[in-house]
């Protein structure tokens, strides 16, 4: 019975095993490519012959490439930045508050914001994507991080449903406790509810800065052909134009990794704070 | 209350910005009128006040090339001041960029030939109908100025001939005599224990057999759907030719671009079907042995037939919605012209389209833009529509594998044909 049992985890743990490789694969690919010495692409082997790290020294030299705005891998990392920074803190703001309001608040209409936003929200944002773009053409942010973050930020509120589900869970009798001992409504919002609300902080703060490094389509058609405001999407894409396979596929590869980076960052000194928050368990039922 | 406020406000812009539109039309039809003479020139200048805002949308690889030369189009009206943005598009997607929103488009852009219908049907691309400093039709390649044409108008300026695919090979397995015919190529390679790779699983190298076997493919006159003929009689021998080629074990598909130029570099390929963008990739790894010529000919029911490609050029446009049109025409034929194309060829290694600069000795003694000279003479330029490449590309791909379910090949041109003939929605 006992050897039976070992048996059966056995083979689960190669199955997971093998299961955890295939999916890994394609992020080992990925980095072994990226410390390849010869540049572009080639199939033949997974691993490459000769390494080197001299894809990563070259995204950041300053070359022919810079200039020309093949490889402005340095601008474009501090514009994604940038615009990563300001879109977290605005709409991590923006969706605390609506969660706040919706949340603990009880006024007229609430329901019906409720129900009309959570309909908005369905619509894939790529809908909007050429009515966006018209107006920020005639209000001039066109080519310009300001709109960027305006786009990325602007309807964050929309995405309250998770943040609001999590406050929802928070005791009313907390906030009851507040009021009596005269706390004013921006105190129970700082002083009570934020505090008991770290985990949901960390996990919108992490997915509202993830969204720019990933975004494509609203960063290709809002910051066009001026290669110095671009963000690493659009950059590293403009590597693999066919043309440019040969020379660049390796730093493409290497620049992909170094995108990880800020985000895994974040993450550790987030996740801190993301145990902590779940295991503090500050309600007293 | 706040929403119908937002409401208004957005209405507003809306309207705002169709105005915006609609005012900067009016403009760009007076500036466009301007004669073809040499006074036309003197007459710009005149009529100009102020600074001449351009913007000029040029490959990532062409910036400090076509700033050089830009500076030198200023150096040529000193009494005019200019204000010329360089920006960075690459050819094959300008199309894209530029339908995006024509109106805030550079004045004066880059892009390949193949986008042409689809940038003329937008209305993007001001018809080239006089010109300042050179005829454009005639001072260029006769396939190129076919290439910038639709429907009998003149629409672009030629500025490269240089995209389409040839044969590259290596001259230690193959002599110059091999490369006539891919028959003689395979025995050769054989006998070196190599391969000769091609991606015959990509609509665009296919066409190279069908074209050469006389089978015709091209636009319809609605601009975007496709007319084919590769399932009419004979059409089957083609498929069976490409079939024997592939099952031979020398001649051999590639796929994609990667996998010609992994076998290159692993030294599996001896000859490679590719162009100009993996010219230096190539020489690089066939070191002296390097050597390039037209495509060879391959055997149908028997006989020797030539084959065909697409060519492909770059051209330069003037963006119809151009409120500095007669400033932006000319800065299009400085970039084009005679000078220009020296300069691009000696800088970046770019096969000129001007026919004087074509024939020059340095340009002839480059081997991939003499291969792609030698196959100009077997090429048609891509004038197809968007549902040609994925049904194309699966016959390909059944055609490459030898059939391996055995299905009709009259069956598989049928539906081929059928999918690439398909109605445009």
């Amino acid at each position: 019975m006992e050897k039976r049992r070992h048996i059966s985890v056995v083979i689960k743990h190669i199955l997971l095993a093998v299961l955890a490789l295939i999916w890994l694969i394609p992020i080992i690919w990925l980095i072994v490519t990226s410390f390849k010495l010869d540049t572009g692409i080639s199939v033949s082997k997974f691993f490459p012959e000769k390494w080197s790290a001299h894809n990563f020294v070259d995204l950041f030299k300053d070359t022919k490439y810079t200039t020309d705005g093949i490889m402005k891998y340095k601008i474009w990392f501090k514009n994604t930045f940038i615009i990563a920074v300001f879109t977290c803190l605005i709409s991590t703001t923006f969706v605390l508050m609506v969660s706040y309001a919706l949340s603990f608040c009880r006024f007229k209409g609430r329901r019906f914001i409720m129900n009309i936003s959570m309909i908005l929200n369905m619509f894939p944002g790529v809908l909007s994507m050429v009515v966006i773009y018209f107006l920020m053409k005639a209000l001039d942010l066109t080519q310009s991080h300001i709109g960027m973050i305006i786009v990325y930020s602007a309807g964050s509120g929309l995405g309250y449903l998770i943040v609001k589900g999590y406050m929802d869970t928070i005791s009313t009798s907390i906030r009851e406790a507040a009021i009596i001992d005269g706390c004013s409504e921006a105190g129970i919002f700082f002083r009570v509810v934020l505090p008991l609300c770290k985990p949901i902080i960390v996990y919108q703060v992490i997915s509202s800065f993830l969204m720019p490094w990933g975004d494509f389509v609203f960063a290709k058609l809002i910051l066009g052909t001026n290669s110095s405001k671009w963000t690493l999407a659009i950059g590293l894409y403009n590597m693999l134009d066919k043309s440019r396979l040969n020379a660049h596929f390796t730093h493409f590869c290497a620049g992909g990794l170094l995108v990880s980076i800020p985000i895994s960052i974040l993450f550790l000194i987030m996740q801190k704070y993301y145990v902590e928050g779940i295991t503090s368990g500050s309600s007293k039922e | 209350m706040a929403k119908k406020f937002v409401a208004v406000i957005l209405s507003a812009m809306m309207v705002m910005s169709c105005i915006a539109a609609c005012s900067s039309d009016d403009k760009d039809s007076d500036s466009g009128d301007s004669a073809g003479s040499g006074d036309a020139i003197q007459d710009l200048i005149d009529s100009t006040d102020g600074t001449v805002k351009l913007t000029v949308w040029a490959s990532e690889e062409d910036q400090e090339l076509t700033k050089t030369l830009i500076d030198g189009f200023k150096a040529e009206y000193p009494d005019v001041s200019f204000d010329i943005t360089v920006e960075a598009c690459s050819e094959s997607t300008a199309k894209d960029t530029v339908l995006t929103d024509i109106s805030a488009a550079a004045d004066v852009f880059a892009f390949a030939d193949d986008q042409i219908n689809e940038l003329v049907r937008a209305g993007a691309l001001l018809e080239v109908t006089d010109s300042y400093t050179f005829n454009v039709s005639e001072e260029n390649l006769a396939g190129s100025v076919e290439a910038a044409t639709v429907d009998g108008k003149l629409y672009a300026y030629p500025m490269t001939a240089d995209n389409g695919y040839f044969l590259y090979y290596d001259s230690n397995v193959y002599s110059e005599s091999d490369v006539e015919s891919l028959d003689a190529m395979m025995a050769a390679a054989a006998a070196d224990g190599s391969k000769i790779g091609m991606c015959v699983s990509d609509a665009w190298y296919l066409y190279s057999f069908f074209k050469g076997a006389g089978f015709d493919l091209g636009l319809a006159d609605d601009g975007v759907t496709n007319t084919c003929n590769w399932n009419e009689e004979g059409g089957t021998d083609v498929a069976q030719a490409i079939i024997d080629l592939c099952t031979s074990g020398t001649f051999v598909n590639a796929g994609d671009d990667a996998g010609i130029m992994t076998g290159v570099n692993d030294g599996v390929y001896s000859a490679v079907v590719s162009g100009m963008w993996n010219a230096q990739a190539i020489e690089a790894a066939y070191g002296d042995g390097y050597a390039a010529t037209k495509l060879p000919t391959f055997t149908l029911n028997g006989e020797q037939v030539q084959m065909s490609s697409f060519s492909g050029y770059k051209l330069i446009g003037v963006n119809a919605m151009s409120a500095q049109a007669g400033w932006a025409t000319l800065l299009a034929e400085y970039l084009t012209n005679e000078q220009s194309q020296v300069t691009r060829f000696e800088t970046r290694g770019l096969g000129p389209s001007n026919i004087n600069a074509s024939a020059s000795d340095a340009v002839q003694s480059n081997p991939a833009i003499a291969a792609l000279a030698a196959q100009a003479a077997y090429a048609t330029p891509q004038r197809v529509g968007g549902n040609y490449w994925a049904p194309a590309a699966s016959l390909g791909s059944i055609l490459a594998a030898g059939n391996p379910d055995n299905t009709a090949l009259q069956t598989l041109l049928d539906e081929c044909v059928a999918g690439i003939e398909a109605a445009v929605i």
